[in-house]
């Protein structure tokens, strides 16, 4: 069987799954165990620092170390455990692909939660000045006669999430 | 599959003709290889329907994190990050055993492959023990979704410091990413164990692994989704 | 999960003959029941999903009846509520969801690339069940209630709501799933069992489309089932992340829900593009124009079909830096729908153009899908929709898109293929009556919805002002009309079923590749693997026995 380069260090010059096998066989990329434990090792290294980083106040650096610590493990774990490094591109295009897919759902979510505040002050509030009722959306006004917008206030405790949270 | 052999002369990749020389060649597949490279282009797919599952919950963990840092960072004390730890390394190690497994059975060594597989299978049953002992902790301590939560309450006082109430949040999401999680491992089990029956059936060969390879690629992805969730959750809230 | 059906080795089952017709290869009821053929599976589909058509219809009729005057006509506003809700719900997530794909993909497009099946039958078969249990879910909802939040299920209502929000959003959540694996089956079929000499330059447009359609699945439905995960825990254990007194976000809801639900628009529509472009190509009897612009306009669809959802939510809470975002995404969409329409009218451009049912239905598609488009940018403009947002008006821009575009195109695909799926001609004088009654029908209730929506009749409303009461008593009648179409067509196929001529391999005498084997085909779909010489459309080196075997003179049997 010409299931080649086993028990090696993985063999990266040659190409193991490409198109066309000319035999129909199917032919594995076999990494040695050796070099598996090695990227476990690897993977906790890598937990131990984030896991001591986690513990030292760098602000918001910490949120940053800490994703781009679980970026570069699961990188080694798409990569190497699952074989992504010498496997068709198709594997990889479709895994990266996921995640730019997230990033436009994450990305356009955020545009509008992180812009919510940015709201018309004058518009964002509106009571009927003919019968003081406050109409739904928007900010809440205070209680009070009928007044000017100009009156919209920060209010205490107020349910609407998008108005006041933001507004400390 | 035999009374599909008429096709070869006209076949580019010719494979048809092996007939019974292989006993799992579906009879749409021209070669062991086609048969192989489908299936794991199959995962792979199924691996982005998964990331853009529990994309939606890290979505909404990263907008209310946006939103209310300093409440997330208190919250997160209250998780226990040793725990988490040993969770994670217990994960790692499966997902280390997997691609042995993986490995073994690429080598043609049944023995070998079994032997991974059952102990992938256990990591993740200490995993889930690990998780159980977690979740009996905030059942208690009250720290729980929703109107469950009790923890803002005086009794709930953890160091003489009290939740805000909003703290829910943390823990809505931290249940619902948890858990989802926990329901992969749960199904990533049935998965291996489905690979581990086909192994000491003696229906996994070097030429036919699919099933541990299927399965493997599976369990990596409950680990890649864990080693986001730990730091998020339990490292910096 | 996806792995359980990873391999079939067929060899389990007692084994059909590959070389007879797929309709009776093997006999009785449970070897349709556990088949793991594509071709019974799309059959399958095909009833079910007509089935939820039927129904999804009978609602429709009855909103219609009800709105015939204002006030109560027929029924109470409470169950206005919950029959508007299902006709949505069933229509889309019962019937255009798994319509064209499930169904007609599933029969057509393996025999399109010269496979034997498609990449795992099993997982094709289980799909087909999880459609089946999700179906149940929802239907059970009815019993236990119904419901009426209307198809979106938008928080907070529909976690206030005391109706069956769950076994709906539990049963929609389960035929997410049948959809994702579909999808994933389809792409892996068309990357995989491609057969020799079908390079990705010679993919049928039907089969384009499929890819594009099944992108989209495989990447938009695992959000819609993480949204109504949320939804469902939110009603059972108040969790909080949609609603404002506990801290949460209820817009956050609509975020989640049409980040799935405008790209399934997308699942809807570009099936329908895709039957229409190749309903174009052998009506006209010659290659499609600009081939590799609707290829790729199918996946520019699909990909800018993640970047718009916002615009949905022009006017419900969202910031407005964001909603100027979204309204300008949205007008990209304009630019792959616009290069498919010049396309399509550009083939028709010196073709010799038979006007048979199928061809009737595409040009249909045409007109109504064009109106429905332009409506829609009307609605991405920021300004216009503050007036137009909820309204009548958005009702019959999407009823055009949805209806004129989907269902005239699963019309036309299903008249087209029905020689091959069924191996019977149907009556085509009779057929284009129906075209005309359901043409002129479809027309008569959503026009009326444009002018009285333009005018701020909202949508979902019970009751109305007497003002209205023209447009809606139009939009009314035309609804019957649509219907007497319907069952005019109905009648048409069971005729057809029972009575109708045997139909030769290439009735249409089109150069496409599923044209090549018996009608209806044998159980492995070709005797031999074809070998792909030529495009789908390349009627000038197609030989004249493959266009015309059988044809015309079949044809004219049937209708004398």
């Amino acid at each position: 069987m010409s299931t080649a380069h086993s028990d090696h260090t993985s063999d990266h010059a040659t190409p193991p799954q490409v198109e066309g096998h000319e035999d129909g066989e199917v032919h594995a990329h076999v990494n040695s165990p050796l070099f598996m434990i090695a990227i476990f090792a690897a993977l906790i290294v890598l937990t131990v620092i984030t896991v001591a980083v986690s513990y030292v106040d760098l602000g918001s650096a910490n949120t940053f170390v800490a994703i781009l610590v679980a970026t570069i493990k699961a990188s080694l774990v798409a990569t190497f455990f699952m074989h992504l490094k010498g496997d068709k591109s198709i594997h990889a295009i479709i895994f990266i692909g996921a995640f730019v897919f997230l990033g436009i759902f994450i990305g356009l979510s955020n545009d509008d939660l992180s812009t919510r505040h940015e709201v018309d002050s004058v518009n964002g509030a509106r009571r009927l000045d003919t019968t003081g009722v406050v109409a739904p959306g928007g900010l809440q006004v205070p209680a009070g006669p009928a007044s000017a917008p100009e009156a919209t206030q920060h209010v205490e405790g107020v349910q609407n999430p998008h108005g006041a949270s933001e507004h400390h | 599959m035999s009374s599909a052999t008429t096709t070869e002369e006209t076949h580019a990749a010719g494979g048809h003709g092996h007939g019974s020389k292989y006993p799992f060649l579906a009879h749409h597949f021209d070669t062991p290889a086609h048969q192989f490279d489908s299936a794991k282009l199959g995962m792979w797919i199924f691996i982005a329907t998964e990331i853009l599952m529990f994309g939606g919950l890290f979505v909404a963990y990263g907008l209310f994190r946006g939103q209310e840092q300093e409440m997330f960072h208190q919250a997160h004390e209250r998780l226990d990050k040793i725990m988490g730890a040993v969770n994670t390394v217990v994960l790692l190690f499966s997902s280390l055993t997997a691609a042995l497994a993986v490995r073994q059975s690429q080598v043609g060594d049944r023995k070998g492959t079994t032997r991974w597989l059952i102990i992938t299978l256990l990591c993740a049953c200490i995993f889930l023990v690990v998780k159980f002992f977690e979740y009996q902790h905030k059942f208690h301590d009250g720290l729980l979704p929703g109107h469950y939560f009790t923890a803002h309450l005086a009794q709930h006082a953890h160091h003489g410091h009290v939740l805000p109430y909003r703290a829910h949040m943390f823990f809505a999401l931290y249940f619902m990413m948890t858990g989802l999680h926990g329901v992969h491992v749960l199904i990533g089990m049935g998965v291996l164990t489905w690979a581990l029956r086909r192994n000491l059936n003696g229906k996994i060969s070097k030429q036919y692994f699919t099933p541990i390879e299927i399965g493997a690629l599976y369990w990596h992805l409950v680990d890649l989704v864990w080693i986001y969730l730990f730091p998020l959750l339990y490292l910096v809230g | 999960m996806a792995t359980e059906a990873e391999i079939a080795p067929s060899h389990h089952h007692d084994e059909p003959d590959p070389n007879a017709n797929y309709l009776i290869a093997s006999k009785g009821v449970w070897s349709w029941l556990t088949t793991l053929d594509h071709k019974r599976i799309g059959v399958m589909y095909l009833i079910s999903v007509t089935l939820a058509f039927f129904m999804g219809g009978m609602f429709a009729l009855l909103i219609r009846l009800e709105l015939l005057t204002p006030g109560r006509t027929i029924m109470g506003a409470a169950t206005y509520n919950r029959v508007f809700t299902l006709h949505g719900a069933i229509m889309v997530f019962l019937f255009i969801i798994p319509s064209i794909p499930a169904a007609m993909g599933n029969f057509i497009l393996p025999i399109m690339l010269g496979a034997k099946d498609v990449a795992f039958p099993r997982l094709n078969l289980m799909s087909f069940y999880i459609y089946v249990i999700g179906a149940i879910f929802c239907l059970f909802s009815i019993v236990s209630g119904a419901v009426d939040t209307g198809w979106t299920f938008y928080t907070p209502y529909s976690t206030t709501s005391s109706s069956s929000v769950v076994s709906m959003t539990l049963g929609v959540f389960i035929l997410g799933f049948s959809s994702i694996l579909t999808g994933l089956n389809f792409i892996v079929t068309i990357h995989k069992l491609r057969a020799p000499g079908m390079h990705w330059r010679r993919l049928p447009l039907f089969v384009w489309g499929m890819y594009a359609t099944s992108v989209i699945q495989v990447l938009a439905t695992p959000v819609l089932a993480i949204t109504l995960a949320l939804l469902a825990m939110e009603k059972v254990l108040g969790l909080g992340i949609f609603d404002a007194s506990l801290g949460g976000d209820p817009v956050l809801f609509q975020h989640f829900f049409w980040f799935y639900s405008h790209p399934a628009v997308y699942i809807m529509i570009v099936p329908g593009m895709a039957i229409v472009s190749e309903l174009f190509a052998t009506f006209s009897r010659r290659a499609v124009f600009g081939y590799f612009a609707i290829a790729m306009s199918s996946l520019g669809l699909a990909l800018l079909g993640f970047l718009v959802w916002g615009h949905h939510m022009f006017t419900s809470g969202q910031s407005e830096f964001s909603t100027m975002v979204f309204s300008g995404l949205t007008m990209l969409v304009a630019i792959p729908s616009g290069v498919k329409v010049f396309n399509w009218t550009a083939t028709l451009y010196k073709g010799s153009i038979w006007l048979t049912t199928p061809m009737l239905y595409a040009l249909s598609f045409l007109v109504l899908f064009t109106i429905g488009g332009l409506t829609g940018l009307f609605l991405g403009t920021l300004s216009v929709d503050i007036h137009l947002h909820d309204t009548y008006f958005v009702v019959a821009h999407f009823h055009y898109v949805m209806m004129g575009g989907t269902v005239m195109g699963f019309l036309g695909g299903l008249l087209y293929w029905w020689p091959k799926i069924t191996g019977k001609l149907y009556n085509e004088p009779a057929a284009k009556v129906s075209w005309g009654f359901i043409f002129v029908g479809f027309n008569a209730v959503f026009i009326a919805q444009f002018i009285m929506g333009s005018r701020g009749m909202p949508r979902r409303y019970y009751d109305y002002v007497p003002e209205f009461r023209p447009y809606h008593a139009f939009s009314t009648y035309g609804s019957w009309v649509l219907a007497v179409g319907f069952f005019i067509l109905a009648g048409v196929l069971i005729q057809s079923l029972l009575k109708g001529a045997k139909s030769p391999p290439n009735p249409w005498g089109s150069a496409g590749f599923e044209w090549n084997t018996s009608s209806p085909p044998i159980y492995s779909n070709f005797a031999e693997t074809p070998v792909i010489t030529r495009g789908p459309y390349d009627y000038h080196e197609a030989t004249e026995e493959e266009l015309f075997d059988g044809f015309p003179e079949d044809f004219k049997k049937t209708e004398s």
